[in-house]
């Protein structure tokens, strides 16, 4: 009764009814039509032969178990660690230095930190390559190393991987007031900041890193990049069964990818629903505090460990892919590269990194007015635009490939512009919700009581304070167009070749120098984004001190 | 009765005459036409572009390609766009995904390199378009003895242009192996002595099927029934001796047979590295152009299996929905061209052996790395033996 009164008193404006409809038309477009798509994989997967054959399947249970494990381990061990990272550095000047790393853990690609792990890790990798003359080896070790058949190798690269894109969200959260007023009471109360983490502010950070913790959890099921490189074979992951079902002509596989793209997706649910549950045990465990207080813990064994353990690999496996695409002859045991020379950078193909850059550009080029004019004009309880970080990419680029086919839009760069931006609004989305929210609305109140209308006090008042979530928003959907390699392969109907693409098809192959090359290229890009995003946002905090 | 055999006998031999003569003028005529033909396919392949699909994992033959499509644009005003797959059946499945959305016309491959299973899905299917393959200028300098009119037992009916010609090779290492195993059962007494050192890619990879129809291959007594489409009343029969010989290999292979490389080029490098002793390849030069590459020592080289090891020619196919069919036809002729026959099988290039009459070409220098010539080809067993070895693999040996 109020609201329409109100609604009567003050009816919208031409300009927010036409702002509200492009945002409706623009994530219909974006996510509704692939959804669309979806209807049909989805009832083909409902198939009760295809469930049968799944089930007969004798890869089908193995398979399972080690999807689940490496899902639910990586994601359980990247949030203690990324949470212990915070309580034991934040804020520190060690913490400084982990944010000056950041942009470069998150800007590499799953896919080359895997190829990396595997020059490091392997029985002829780097590491024996390094204990080698001291044991006397003279030939590789007969060690299970990477791809291990428990795919613990798997999950402990994604937990590292992972560790660091909650880190990041954490970062983002840790700005706001809230957080450091309540550290500070609880520290005069005599609480060490170690414990203060985990019984205060743990609990509240979890219900903010819900959806993070389910994107996490979801890509974790339906990785196929780094499970062809780093997991096991027999069999391997559901997601790599899914992929290779899906590539098969045979019309029975085709079925069976069908209901494992399903059973991936119920997977994801079940995993929810647990997460919760874990979650509303917590609270009733941590809703009578004993208040035993234990005072504060110096940590420096710990400290020292968890920093190296987990910024280490990245510097290693960055160190010798650069090594490996300057390495004209390197085998074993040697630690260093016979000859080094400028071969494969000389013989690469840069065209895929022009490709990459467009269409990362274009994808957040569109994707930031989007996401800004949703926020502001749209829903503000946009549960369902994140369901493509959830559903596992399998059947949802299968069904982005089915509606650019009906479009006749198949292999053109607008489509695989379109099909990134599928990942890549939820994810800026899922930047900006949270600052949104954090924002105090007195702000635009006071604005709009000043005589501003709702566009000018968003232009001029609320997006510049919004300005470092907003930047960093657009690194990350850079970065996640930049990593696209299923969509770019379906939509792009093969022809568009990007870094990511290159990359992929050339760890088929054995030219690990030009491997190297496109490796490093495809952690560039996103690189540089990131290091622009905070090269900017850090000035531009400077002129204005006192940002969100 | 002996007129009356002698009248038939003149009778038939003027029929020959007659026949005879006029298939010679509608061979003229016809070779006019085709010239005219393949003038006017020339013309509308101007200014078109092909998009290629073929297997991107190998930096040699990505250049190969890469040079051969600058030729198509020097000399047919050609463009040649490489599509870097990582499986063909990812082909044969965007082929069918477009049939099945009525896209009849404006289809996304223009060009695939294929063979084995993959065509004979594609042919079966009717996804291909042809017969065009003998019509081209470049058939004539075809070495017709090679198996080019058959792919995997399957006839090939002009609905595909033969590229190149493959032979399992096994490649090893002269420092560590002198005497390397020349048949299944010596590779088993090899693998019982270096334990952890031998394997095979997993199959569904196609050098490990093809391992496998090897080792069937050399184990079997009758390879006759190879040769037919799979059997089942016979399948478990037939390869039951296969199945023995890797429940005795697994155990003591790289990994005790858990995992598996998934490729042939890991297989390499691991060979490099020394985790492995032994790789292979379907292609007899592998070894030889991996060595200039600086990604096997120089102490790599190539043996085969006493009695043969098997061979194959791979293809180029033009699906029936493909915007650029002239220009395809026209890239493919050039593809068989004795000068880009000849630079292919360089081994510097690429080392990949012609389809060509040994005349119709240069003749190459032999290097001491290579597949020595007196390893026989054996034929490849019918395509449908490829899915039946996978699927009884996949379900003993996948989990």
């Amino acid at each position: 009764m109020r609201l329409t009164q109100l609604t009567r008193l003050n009816p919208h404006p031409p300009i927010t009814w036409l702002l509200s409809a492009v945002a409706w038309l623009g994530l219909g477009l974006v996510l509704g039509l692939p959804l669309l798509g979806l209807l049909p994989v989805v009832s083909i997967g409902l198939n009760p032969i295809g469930w049968q054959m799944l089930w007969s399947d004798p890869q089908t249970l193995p398979a399972l178990k080690l999807s689940l494990f490496s899902a639910l381990s990586s994601t359980s061990l990247a949030l203690v660690l990324a949470c212990s990272l915070v309580f034991l550095f934040y804020p520190s000047k060690v913490w400084q230095r982990l944010q000056q790393q950041l942009p470069i853990f998150l800007a590499l690609p799953h896919a080359a930190f895997a190829i990396g792990l595997v020059f490091l890790l392997a029985p002829s990798g780097w590491l024996v390559r390094l204990i080698a003359p001291l044991a006397a080896w003279t030939e590789p070790p007969l060690w299970t190393t990477t791809q291990d058949p428990y795919a613990l190798s798997l999950s402990l690269a994604l937990s590292l991987k992972e560790t660091w894109f909650l880190f990041w969200v954490l970062t983002g959260l840790l700005n706001q007031q809230w957080l450091l007023k309540q550290t500070w009471v609880a520290q005069s109360l005599g609480y060490g900041l170690w414990q203060t983490g985990w019984q205060i502010l743990f609990p509240q950070l979890l219900s903010r890193l819900a959806w993070p913790l389910l994107a996490v959890f979801a890509y974790g099921l339906s990785v196929v990049d780094m499970a062809l490189i780093l997991g096991p074979s027999t069999p391997p992951t559901l997601a790599v069964l899914a992929w290779q079902w899906f590539a098969d002509p045979d019309p029975n596989q085709q079925l069976k990818a069908h209901s494992l793209a399903l059973l991936l997706m119920l997977l994801l649910v079940l995993g929810a629903i647990l997460a919760y549950a874990l979650y509303q045990l917590l609270h009733f465990s941590l809703a009578h505090p004993q208040g035993k207080r234990q005072g504060i813990r110096r940590f420096g064994f710990l400290k020292f460990v968890l920093r190296y353990t987990l910024t280490l690999p990245f510097w290693l496996v960055l160190m010798l892919i650069l090594l490996w695409s300057l390495a004209e002859t390197w085998f074993f045991p040697h630690r260093l590269p016979a000859e080094l020379s400028l071969q494969a950078w000389q013989q690469a193909r840069f065209e895929p990194l022009y490709q990459s850059l467009l269409i990362g550009v274009g994808s957040v080029g569109l994707a930031l007015p989007l996401s800004l004019i949703w926020l502001e004009w749209g829903s503000r309880q946009p549960a369902w635009l994140y369901l493509p970080l959830i559903i596992p990419a399998l059947p949802f680029t299968a069904a982005q490939y089915q509606v650019a086919l009906t479009l006749k839009l198949d292999g053109s760069l607008l489509a695989v512009i379109w099909s990134h931006l599928a990942w890549v609004l939820p994810y800026m989305l899922l930047m900006l919700t949270g600052a949104y929210r954090n924002l105090d609305e007195r702000f635009m109140l006071t604005a709009k009581t000043l005589g501003y209308s709702h566009w000018q006090s968003c232009w001029s008042i609320k997006w510049r304070l919004l300005l470092r979530p907003i930047l960093a928003a657009c690194a990350v959907g850079f970065a996640v167009s930049v990593a696209q390699y299923l969509p770019t392969v379906f939509v792009g109907g093969g022809r568009i070749a990007t870094v990511t693409t290159e990359a992929v098809s050339l760890s088929a192959g054995g030219h690990r120098p030009s491997l190297a090359v496109q490796a490093l290229l495809q952690a560039l890009l996103p690189l540089l984004g990131f290091a622009l995003s905070l090269s900017l946002s850090q000035w531009y905090g400077r002129r204005h001190p006192g940002l969100n | 009765m002996q007129l009356n055999d002698l009248k038939s006998k003149n009778l038939t031999l003027k029929i020959f005459k007659l026949s005879a003569l006029s298939l010679l003028s509608t061979a003229c005529l016809q070779a006019s036409a085709a010239d005219t033909d393949w003038a006017q396919i020339e013309q509308a392949a101007k200014g078109q572009t092909v998009y290629f699909n073929a297997w991107g994992g190998g930096e040699t033959i990505n250049r190969y390609i890469e040079w051969a499509a600058e030729q198509a644009k020097q000399r047919y005003e050609l463009t040649v766009k490489h599509v870097k797959i990582t499986d063909a059946a990812e082909v044969v499945k965007r082929i069918q995904t477009e049939q099945q959305a009525g896209r009849t016309e404006d289809g996304s491959v223009d060009l695939i390199w294929v063979n084995g299973e993959n065509f004979s899905a594609l042919k079966r299917a009717n996804l291909l378009y042809g017969p065009w393959a003998e019509q081209l200028p470049n058939w004539s300098q075809v070495d017709t003895n090679k198996p080019v009119r058959q792919d995997f037992s399957e006839s090939t009916d002009g609905l595909e242009a033969p590229w190149g010609t493959a032979q399992l090779t096994f490649i090893t290492d002269r420092s560590k192996v002198s005497s390397p195993p020349d048949s299944a059962a010596a590779l088993l007494a090899f693998a019982q002595q270096h334990p952890g050192r031998v394997t095979y890619p997993k199959p569904p990879n196609f050098h490990g099927t093809t391992f496998l129809k090897q080792l069937l291959l050399d184990l079997s007594t009758d390879r006759s029934a190879l040769n037919k489409p799979v059997d089942p009343t016979q399948l478990a029969s037939l390869t039951q001796p296969l199945w023995a010989y890797l429940d005795q290999l697994h155990p003591v292979t790289w990994q005790q047979g858990k995992s598996f490389p998934a490729s042939n080029t890991e297989m390499h490098q691991k060979l490099a590295d020394g985790e492995l002793l032994i790789s292979l390849s379907f292609n007899p030069n592998e070894a030889a152009s991996l060595i200039q590459a600086g990604q096997l020592p120089t102490s790599a080289y190539s043996f085969g299996f006493k009695k043969g090891t098997i061979g194959n020619v791979h293809f180029v196919a033009i699906p029936f929905n493909a915007p650029a069919k002239q220009g395809a036809q026209v890239f493919a002729n050039f593809l068989l061209s004795p000068e880009a026959q000849a630079r292919k099988a360089e081994i510097k290039v690429w080392g990949d052996p012609s389809v060509l009459a040994a005349d119709k070409l240069p003749a190459t220098q032999t290097e001491a790395s290579v597949l020595p010539s007196d390893i026989p080809t054996l034929a490849e067993p019918h395509a449908s033996w490829v899915e039946a070895l996978e699927k009884e693999w996949l379900k003993r040996y996948g989990s």
